[in-house]
């Protein structure tokens, strides 16, 4: 499992606002830790696609999230695996369902990738390291955020496939009847070039965010940090 | 052979956690098996009402099921005026050689067998190509009007009267194909004068 910092630390209280933080961005589903890559270059030629995609992934994550953690005690260590499996196999079912009876059109759309759901390690991924090892209220959070923060990804590269590849943005003419669409991005060769960018450019804020803070850090340490902040710049 | 406490607490916990997750999702079938039917029947509703004429009778109900030898049996959602003639006869048919699996094809004909109107129902053709069978509105109503006997039944590159599209020609190839085996069936089996016979025998 990734590092991450509000799983290993039982000891210190956790705190809602981290787990938050961590989901969003430090530890983003996508960005960083580079999971669900399946339904990401799947499903996303549109930014509404993405968006109920992400949905049905966030809602299927709360769900397996707070079951893992309100039965975490009664799980014995060996069968932990299949019992998490069943129960997230068991809540997507449902979800989908639910789809099927409700949102017939886009589950027709989404298709297959609603029953994929099941396989997505970073639903499995959170049970194991986060879930079992927190209570309810915290493992919740952590479902909302990590959730969301997948969400937003799926959203942010179907956005970006749609306007280039169709001029559009949720279903609406952005860029004009005269642009020329960039069918590659529509296309599964668009979905990685896109994602290379988008990752190349979380990284880039990454970095300036990582320099800004030690810059900040050692401003207020020590009087050397004089020197240091115009190189961070 | 022994069993320990600790492995009896893994075969309980494992076949819990099992029997709760099959109680919960036979209870949201029996919630949900309703609504999805529902939702299908809708989603066929709209679907003939694009390819049907005005009627005043309910197609969906309205059919007649033909159950061909070597093949699964069809079903034909069956359009009346007020005056309870038929209008039109609609039903499904599959392309199975489409650029990307089987496009589904929704074909509605007239009392004298020329197409009445045809929609694409299902597909995964590639969008921006294969896909213009959907959105491009002229191709599609090019169909109307046309039967086995006054039209050429292929894409213009293979001389027929049906246009292909920039960069996708497997896609209307498919369609066009299917739509003319689709006709052909209607016309050897004989479907309009089994259904107005099948109707002699209910009015009897």
């Amino acid at each position: 499992m990734h590092s991450n910092a509000t799983s290993n630390s039982n000891d210190t209280p956790i705190r809602n606002a981290d787990i938050l933080a961590d989901g969003l961005w430090h530890n983003n589903t996508i960005f960083t830790q580079l999971l669900g890559m399946c339904p990401l270059l799947g499903v996303t030629t549109s930014a509404e696609n993405g968006f109920w995609m992400g949905a049905a992934t966030l809602l299927a994550l709360i769900c397996s999230n707070v079951t893992v953690s309100l039965i975490r005690g009664g799980i014995p260590e060996h069968v932990r695996i299949p019992a998490y499996i069943t129960i997230i196999a068991a809540f997507v079912s449902i979800i989908g369902m639910a789809m099927n009876a409700w949102m017939h059109e886009m589950y027709l759309i989404l298709g297959l990738f609603i029953p994929l759901i099941v396989v997505n390690c970073a639903i499995l991924g959170r049970a194991e390291a986060f879930a079992s090892k927190n209570t309810p209220i915290h493992s919740f959070v952590d479902a909302i955020a990590m959730g969301s923060g997948f969400t937003f990804a799926l959203v942010l590269l179907g956005g970006v496939r749609e306007l280039l590849g169709q001029g559009e943005l949720f279903g609406f003419e952005v860029l004009g009847a005269n642009y020329p669409d960039v069918l590659m991005f529509i296309l599964p060769p668009g979905a990685f070039i896109a994602l290379g960018f988008i990752l190349a450019g979380v990284n880039i804020i990454k970095q300036r965010m990582q320099a800004q803070k030690k810059a900040l850090m050692m401003a207020s340490s020590s009087s050397d940090a004089v020197e240091a902040v115009p190189q961070a710049k | 052979m022994n069993i320990s406490r600790e492995q009896w607490r893994m075969i309980i916990a494992l076949v819990l956690v099992a029997v709760i997750s099959t109680v919960l999702l036979g209870i949201t079938n029996m919630l949900t098996k309703a609504p999805i039917a529902q939702a299908q029947r809708q989603a066929l509703m709209q679907a003939l009402m694009q390819v049907l004429p005005e009627h005043s009778n309910d197609p969906i109900t309205d059919t007649f099921i033909l159950s061909p030898k070597d093949s699964q049996p069809i079903t034909f959602y069956i359009s009346r005026n007020p005056e309870q003639h038929i209008n039109a006869i609609a039903w499904q048919t599959i392309a199975p050689d489409g650029y990307n699996g089987s496009i589904h094809i929704l074909i509605a004909v007239n009392p004298d067998s020329s197409i009445h109107a045809i929609r694409i129902i299902d597909h995964q053709e590639t969008p921006g190509l294969g896909d213009g069978i959907v959105k491009n509105i002229p191709w599609i109503h090019a169909f109307s009007d046309k039967s086995l006997s006054n039209a050429r039944w292929a894409v213009r590159k293979d001389g027929g009267d049906f246009d292909q599209f920039t960069g996708a020609t497997i896609t209307p190839r498919a369609v066009v194909k299917a739509v003319k085996k689709a006709l052909q069936m209607f016309a050897q089996s004989q479907v309009l004068r089994l259904v107005s016979k099948s109707e002699v025998n209910h009015a009897q």
